[in-house]
C-alpha cells in the first residue's frame, strides 16, 4: 500500500516541467496540472526534482493526536471563550461603525481574533480533523443537533469521510 | 539607553540614532512592525524572576464548555486543517458548521470600544499568563508557542484600539489595514511588512482589509 501521494501547489508551480520527465507513471502529466492521485505511486521523484518546491508528498494516514493535559485545557478553553466574545464585539462594532477607518480596523480585529482562536484551539486537542476529539465532537453534533438550522448532513458526511485515528 | 520592541525585537539605540528614545514623540512607532512607542521596553530590564501566575483554577464545569463562538473557531480551524491536507470538500463541510456557530453566537450587549479594550486587557493580564504557566508546567511546547504569538497579537490590537481612541479617523486616513493570514498580526501602513514580525511569514501572506465601498 502506498503511504504518500504527490500534491502540486499551483501557486508555486512555474511549469518548468521537470516533474514530467521523472514521473514513472505519468501521474504528474495532466491538462489541469492537478496530479492524478490514482496513478501516483508516491515515489517522491517529482517532489525531489521540482526546482520550485511546488510538490509536497502528503501522507495518506496521519498519526494519533497528541494528548493534552486537563491543566492546560481548562485555561485554554476559558481563553477561547474570551476570544469568541472579542470577535463578536468587534464584528458588531464594525457593523455599527460610521467612519471607514474604524470599520476597517474593527473588521481586521474580528479576523485577527478568529485566527488567534483557531491557533489556540488547534493546540488544545483539535489539530487533526482525523482525531478522536474531532470525531467525538462531530458525533455529538450529529446525534443532538444544537439547533434546527444546524447542518447535520455536513457533520454526518464528515464522519463518513474522515477516519478516526485514535480508534484502537 | 537601548529600547526593545516587544513585538518584533527591533532595538532602538540612542547612541546610534542620535536622538534619545525618551525624547521621541508619543506618536512614534516601531519602524519594523508599527508597535507604538509606549509598548517599548528598556533593554536592560532585569529579568524579574517571573512570579509564576497560578494557572486559572478549575472553578466549575463551565470553564470546560466551549461557547458557540469558540466552536465556530474550532470548526474553521479544522477546515484549515483539511485545506492543508488538500481535502477541499471536507474543508467546505467544516466551514458550513463553523458558519452555523458564527451565526448562533449570542450578540454582545452594548458593545463599546472601551469594553473591547477591557477584554483584550483581561487576556493580557490573566488569560495568557495563566495558560502560559500551565503549559510551561506541563512541558507543552505547542501551547507555549500559541501564547507567545497570541500575546503579541493581542498587545498590538490593544495598542491600535488605544491609538484610534486618541486620534480618531485621522489615524487611518490614507493608509491601509493589513492582517497576517497566519497569526492574525494587524499592521497599519501603505504596504505590508516584508516579514510578519510575529510569525515571520512573507508579505504576500497579509490580507488587505477593504472598506465598505472598495475604491
Ligand atoms: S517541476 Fe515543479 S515547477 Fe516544474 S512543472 Fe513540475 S511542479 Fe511545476
Ligand atoms: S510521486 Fe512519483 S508517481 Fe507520484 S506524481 Fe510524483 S513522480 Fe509520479
Ligand atoms: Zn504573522
Amino acid at each position: 500500500m502506498k503511504k504518500l501521494i504527490a500534491v502540486r501547489n499551483l501557486r508555486l508551480c512555474t511549469k518548468d516541467c521537470l516533474c514530467l520527465y521523472v514521473c514513472p507513471t505519468g501521474a504528474s502529466d495532466t491538462e489541469n496540472s492537478v496530479i492524478d492521485t490514482t496513478k501516483c505511486i508516491g515515489c517522491g521523484s517529482c517532489a525531489g526534482a521540482c526546482p520550485s518546491g511546488a510538490i509536497s508528498m502528503v501522507p495518506l494516514d496521519y498519526p494519533p493526536q497528541q494528548k493534552k493535559s486537563e491543566a492546560v485545557l481548562a485555561p485554554a478553553y476559558a481563553l477561547a471563550n474570551a476570544k469568541a466574545r472579542q470577535e463578536q464585539a468587534a464584528r458588531q462594532l464594525a457593523a455599527a461603525a460610521e467612519g471607514d477607518g474604524l470599520y476597517r480596523l474593527l473588521t481586521a480585529m474580528a479576523r485577527s481574533v478568529r485566527l488567534v482562536n483557531e491557533d489556540l484551539l488547534r493546540e488544545a486537542g483539535y489539530m487533526l480533523p482525523q482525531s478522536g476529539n474531532a470525531h467525538a465532537l462531530l458525533q455529538r453534533l450529529a446525534d443532538e443537533p444544537p439547533g434546527p438550522a444546524f447542518p447535520t448532513a455536513a457533520a454526518r458526511s464528515l464522519l463518513a469521510r474522515l477516519p478516526n485515528n485514535d480508534e484502537p | 539607553m537601548r529600547a526593545i520592541c516587544p513585538i518584533c525585537g527591533y532595538v532602538y539605540d540612542d547612541a546610534a540614532e542620535g536622538v534619545p528614545f525618551a525624547s521621541l514623540p508619543d506618536s512614534w512607532s516601531c519602524p519594523m512592525c508599527g508597535a507604538p512607542k509606549l509598548m517599548f521596553e528598556p533593554e536592560a530590564a532585569p529579568a524579574a524572576p517571573a512570579a509564576q501566575p497560578a494557572a486559572a483554577p478549575l472553578a466549575d464545569d463551565d470553564m470546560q464548555q466551549l461557547s458557540a463562538g469558540a466552536l465556530a473557531a474550532l470548526c474553521s480551524n479544522l477546515a484549515r486543517g483539511c485545506e492543508k491536507q488538500y481535502k477541499e470538500e471536507e474543508a467546505a463541510l467544516f466551514r458550513q458548521i463553523a458558519d452555523f456557530y458564527t451565526a448562533a453566537a449570542p450578540a454582545a450587549e452594548d458593545p463599546s470600544l472601551e469594553g473591547l479594550a477591557a477584554l483584550f486587557r483581561a487576556d493580557l493580564d490573566g488569560g495568557y499568563p495563566g495558560l502560559s504557566a500551565a503549559a510551561k508546567a506541563g512541558g507543552d511546547r505547542g501551547t507555549q508557542r500559541v501564547c507567545v504569538w497570541g500575546e503579541k497579537v493581542t498587545n498590538m490590537l490593544y495598542a491600535l484600539l488605544a491609538r484610534y481612541q486618541r486620534e480618531g479617523e485621522a489615524f487611518l486616513q490614507d493608509t491601509q489595514v493589513w492582517v497576517c493570514s497566519v497569526c492574525g498580526f494587524v499592521y497599519i501602513g501603505g504596504a505590508p511588512p516584508e516579514l510578519c514580525p510575529v510569525c515571520k511569514v512573507p508579505a504576500w501572506k497579509f490580507d488587505k482589509i477593504e472598506g465598505r465601498r472598495p475604491a
